[in-house]
């Protein structure tokens, strides 16, 4: 059985997830830092106040528009992008490189965070040889589908 | 009606434009921006003049610089 994702390993889980993430930083609903990716403990708290204020832009920004707060943000800038998701529990944010997908980045973030509220985890799938040899099983091909598979809200 | 049948310049040249066009669209997607997304996945521009933008886009930016200064 596959281990719970724990906040503190949220970020790092996205950085497996996405080569193109130079960085993460994970959120709790206050705006304190509960976790960073593995290189960045140093930085994981200038990163996290960086991303809290960012959010608090972008919610600035948005406040007289007539729809619903915003989930994701995307921001280019030249040398990279930033991207980031939120729930009412979490605000994960990824420092990405130069010409991410933002589309993937978008569905990593939401997958990671789906994870971290109880979702199901995310699968990698794995090549026969290192599947050990059995029977094949309708189980064994769901627990190969490639796409994660999000928790309903 | 019958497809007119293409030759081997204009296949080429079809491969060409495709191509361009994907040039051109990655160039359009990094060109700086700040995009929201509501839950529902329906992306909102905000644009450059807008209250905050400005203040967005530097936050983004000293990310970057504080990844790139540990890399």
């Amino acid at each position: 059985m596959a281990d719970t994702l724990t906040p503190e390993r949220a970020a790092e889980r996205l950085r497996g997830l996405s080569a193109d993430v130079r960085a993460a930083v994970l959120l709790d609903a206050a705006g304190s830092l509960a976790g960073a990716s593995e290189d960045d403990h140093e930085r994981g708290p200038a990163l996290g106040e960086l991303a809290r204020k960012l959010f608090e832009e972008v919610d600035r920004a948005t406040r007289d528009w007539d729809t619903e707060p915003p989930e994701q943000v995307e921001v280019q800038v030249p040398g990279g992008a930033v991207f980031a998701s939120r729930t009412p529990r979490w605000t994960l944010v990824a420092v990405a490189k130069r010409g991410a997908l933002a589309s993937l980045m978008l569905y990593d973030l939401r997958a990671v965070l789906g994870e971290l509220e109880g979702g199901p985890p995310i699968r990698r799938s794995v090549s026969a040889e290192e599947r050990a040899a059995g029977p094949a099983t309708e189980e064994h091909a769901a627990e190969e589908l490639p796409m994660p598979e999000l928790g309903g809200e | 009606m019958k497809e007119k049948r293409k030759g081997p310049l204009s296949r080429a040249a079809g491969l060409a434009e495709g191509m361009a066009a994907t040039v051109r669209r990655m160039q359009r997607e990094r060109e700086p921006r700040v995009l929201v997304y509501d839950p529902t996945g329906y992306a909102r521009l905000v644009q450059p003049e807008a209250r905050g933008h400005a203040r967005i886009m530097e936050l983004a930016e000293e990310m970057l610089s504080q990844v790139a200064e540990s890399e």
